[in-house]
């Protein structure tokens, strides 16, 4: 086998692999839009405490530690709480159903006192936060996928009075 | 969207007819298939104990020509001529036959040619002639020692003596594949115990039962042995059940005692 | 030394011919037993008090279905049509015609009767070998005529327990979480039922989220959680007299209650801060012990049947695994080692093995394992399914599983299922409603 005919070949099929990872499905450009990774970063199941203050952030599967779109989100309301201070409010904490049930509890109170503790760092008083688990008893999405699972994965803070 | 399918069509194909094409580099070598080697499958065939060949030449001659004759033993006086008689026991039902897939696998094809070769010491003729009975002394003695090797390997029982079944594998496997299919094993049993049940029958000569006796009934009444009691009486149903036994037409003599082992751990352990 | 051949051929000839035909029976068939269950037979004056008392037609042949149907749901014993039977209960429980029985293929007959004496139920009852044509167990006793069912689960335990060596489990009850609604909005209610479902009973109104419910050693007690004015607390429920009672004064979430197999103390989770370990408290001196403490979430624990051992599960080391501990807390040691995560585990009465839900890629499985952890074997796999509970005897799981839902969201239910140690009979337990967090009491009579 001569060189030029290994250069051909191995051109050739440096051509061939590259198209096909071109074909990637389209599916994935718009679910990229609503999750990065595994954390889902979408708008429709989000409710606002106020003008441009979304009420709750996101987790990827087994996790509590907040992304930097999270830690957005809770400066946005620690400013909006600090700005009302007769506001209590009680933080939230949900996980998806794909875990056993206790486990599932306990993780919701740890998703909840992450946000709670982040808020604090940013001035808000702890008697002014509540802490509930609600596990995976209350999906706001019954949706069976990945995309339905990220929705359910949050902690959301739900004024008090 | 509609131009992006055209243009991954196009360059799919011209994929394709570059790997028709054969780029060489991409064969692949050829792979190094070991030669294939010829298993035969040998029957094992249904010598059972000859009674008393007339010389034992004879029997050591047959053996080397290498025939498939059935032989019934029977017990009679030593001055008969050696008979032959095709098995009367009942034939292939596929029961026997997966059965006796699994009995070639234990057996140990020797064993058979051992037991030839054993009964000849019945030969009475033969006594007179000391040089034929030393060498057959000396050969019968080996002949011991690889038979309860062999029968170690095959049977679970530890109590087991050195002699082989005196049932033809046939015999066996017809009997066998009648209590398989009698015997409903208690599910509830603990696969990790030890689940074997001895039984020992007395037999008439249709196959109904005289008496049956459990040979480790003491263990029926011991504290956290529970379960023993209720394998044994599965056992005992069976047998019931599946009366009267599948036994062979002749050689009474030589099975009215017979001896069943119940042991409940293949089955359970999965 | 020519005689001493011949003398040794002469030994060898009487050792053979005293042989003995040994025959190795490894085989045979694992179907279920045939067993001929006669209706109990009463006696004419009972007749009409059973109408009168219970309003129950035929209480001889209720209670006969009772056993039937018992026996052929543990999968072990198949109970035959009563139209083949030729013998009259009343006679057959006096001398079975064991020939009639063996022509139907009866291995095991049941026969009985059942009458009303000073205002009790009385009831006796036998079981034959049939091919041995002789009586295994011949057994009478008395109860409160309401307990009348009952009176078919005792008589199943008693046959199943002389007929496979294992103690029974049908004098039981199961406790589980009724629901209905929609999944974003589910209405649980604490439900309790006899373990072949009749008897259904609601302990709470479906006002307030209850889960993972649990009896006390003596089935007279439940703990629970509820989030009773959205409070999330382990509380304790009288089953006779409907009293609840919250567990402790916790300033925080409390979960996963169960009961010390002494019944003296209720152990549970206690989350705060984002952390979770397990408590104990105790009933009676209501004195809280604290048996874990690390920062990780520490929960659904379940002590061995001794109360020496606690098994439980923890993701201190990074992932749900299950540990197993001496009851003070101390000695703490991984069990779980396998590909996946492992939850909500469960030892057996037995004190053998730990039962356990494993998710990995994507799939749930039931499984148990042996309490060092080894010989792990996985039952059962589904999309979804968790939190098995032993029966009484060791040998029968029963759990729970929910379906996937469509593209809308719908389709959603959670039913109770049982599956057999050796994987065998795996079977839907019927509930009215859909159910989850199932929980086995153990043996109502002893």
């Amino acid at each position: 086998m001569t060189l030029s005919k290994i250069l051909k070949n191995t051109f050739l099929v440096l051509m061939a692999s590259l198209i096909l990872t071109a074909c990637a499905t389209t599916k994935k450009v718009s679910m990229d839009n609503q999750m990065q990774g595994d954390v889902y970063t979408g708008t429709d199941t989000v409710e606002y405490l106020a003008s441009g203050v979304p009420d709750r952030v996101f987790f990827a599967t087994n996790e509590s530690i907040l992304t930097t779109a999270s830690r957005d989100t809770l400066r946005k309301q620690a400013t909006w709480l600090r700005a009302n201070s007769e506001i209590t409010v009680v933080l939230e904490g949900h996980a998806d159903e794909r875990g056993t049930r206790e486990y599932n509890l306990a993780l919701g109170e740890r998703r909840a006192n992450s946000a709670k503790d982040y808020l604090m760092t940013y001035g808000v008083s702890a008697s002014r936060i509540s802490v509930i688990s609600y596990g995976k008893e209350r999906p706001v999405d019954a949706g069976s996928n990945p995309l339905s699972w990220s929705k359910n994965r949050r902690s959301v803070t739900v004024k008090a009075n | 969207m509609n131009r992006n399918i055209i243009i991954s069509t196009g360059f799919h194909f011209i994929i394709i007819m570059i790997t028709t094409l054969s780029l060489p580099f991409l064969l692949k070598t050829p792979i190094d298939l070991p030669p294939i080697i010829s298993i035969e499958l040998i029957q094992i065939s249904d010598k059972t104990s000859i009674p008393f060949a007339p010389k034992a030449k004879k029997i050591i001659e047959k053996i080397k020509k290498e025939e498939a004759e059935r032989v019934v033993s029977e017990q009679a006086p030593p001055k008969k001529i050696k008979k032959e008689k095709p098995d009367a026991v009942p034939l292939p039902n596929e029961k026997i036959d997966k059965v006796k897939k699994i009995e070639e696998k234990k057996q140990n094809p020797e064993k058979i040619e051992t037991e030839i070769k054993q009964v000849s010491e019945f030969e009475k003729k033969e006594l007179f002639d000391p040089n034929n009975i030393a060498a057959l002394i000396d050969k019968s003695k080996e002949d011991f020692a690889e038979t309860s090797k062999t029968t170690n390997k095959v049977t679970q029982s530890q109590d087991r003596n050195a002699e082989p079944s005196g049932l033809s594998l046939n015999e066996e496997d017809a009997l066998k594949a009648q209590i398989f299919g009698c015997w409903s094993i208690p599910l509830g049993l603990p696969y990790n115990e030890n689940l074997l049940v001895r039984i020992k029958l007395q037999l008439k000569p249709d196959g109904t039962v005289v008496k049956s006796e459990i040979l480790d009934h003491v263990r029926m009444n011991k504290p956290g042995q529970g379960f023993y009691k209720v394998l044994a009486e599965s056992a005992l149903r069976a047998i019931r059940l599946c009366q009267p036994l599948r036994v062979p037409t002749t050689g009474y003599e030589r099975w009215k005692d017979l001896q069943l082992n119940f042991d409940a751990r293949e089955m359970l352990e999965g | 030394m020519k005689f001493l051949r011949i003398l040794t051929i002469l030994l060898l000839i009487q050792f053979k011919a005293y042989a003995l035909i040994e025959v190795d029976i490894t085989r045979g068939n694992l179907s279920p037993l045939p067993v001929a269950v006669s209706p109990l037979s009463p006696d004419k004056k009972s007749i009409t008090e059973f109408e009168k008392i219970l309003n129950v037609k035929d209480l001889g042949s209720e209670i006969s279905i009772i056993v039937e149907n018992n026996l052929r749901q543990s999968g072990l014993f198949n109970p035959l049509e009563k139209d083949a039977f030729l013998q009259k209960p009343d006679i057959a429980h006096f001398k079975p015609r064991f020939e009639d029985w063996k022509l139907i293929k009866a291995q095991a007959l049941i026969t009985g009767k059942v009458e009303i004496i000073d205002e009790k139920l009385r009831v006796e009852f036998r079981l034959w070998d049939v091919l041995a044509a002789k009586e295994m167990l011949a057994i009478a006793f008395t109860t409160v005529p309401t307990n009348w069912r009952r009176v078919g689960h005792i008589i199943t335990d008693k046959v199943y327990e002389r007929l496979t060596g294992e103690k029974g489990y049908f004098d039981t009850r199961l406790i589980y979480v009724a629901e209905e609604g929609p999944k974003t909005k589910r209405i649980k209610k604490l439900a309790i039922m006899d373990q072949d479902g009749f008897n259904l009973k609601y302990l709470t109104l479906g006002n307030e989220l209850v889960l993972t419910p649990r009896f006390n050693p003596t089935n007279q007690m439940v703990t629970y959680l509820s989030y009773f004015r959205n409070l999330p607390r382990v509380y304790l429920l009288d089953i006779e007299t409907g009293v609840q009672e919250v567990v402790g004064d916790f300033p925080g979430m409390t979960f996963a209650p169960r009961f010390s197999p002494d019944g003296k103390k209720i152990i549970m989770s206690f989350a705060t801060d984002g952390n979770s370990d397990i408590y104990t408290m105790d009933l009676e001196n209501r004195v809280v012990e604290r048996i874990t403490n690390y920062p990780s979430i520490d929960t659904s624990p379940s002590y061995s049947p001794d109360g020496k051992y606690i098994c439980f599960n923890s993701d201190r080391s990074g992932y749900q695994q299950i540990y197993v501990m001496k009851s003070d807390g101390s000695s703490v040691k991984r069990i779980s080692f396998g590909n996946g995560i492992y939850g909500t585990p469960v030892w057996s009465p037995r004190g053998d093995l730990i039962a356990f839900t494993k998710l990995h890629k994507g799939k749930f499985y039931i499984g148990v394992m042996r309490i060092d952890g080894k010989g792990e074997r996985l039952l059962t796999e589904n999309f979804y399914q968790e939190a098995p509970s032993w029966s009484p005897n060791g040998r029968v799981l029963v759990f729970y599983r929910e379906t996937k839902t469509d593209d809308k969201g719908e389709g959603f239910s959670a039913k109770l299922w049982s599956i057999d140690l050796t994987c065998y009979n795996e079977r839907q337990v019927p509930t009215k409603s859909d159910a989850s967090d199932p929980s086995w009491s153990s043996l109502l009579s002893n």
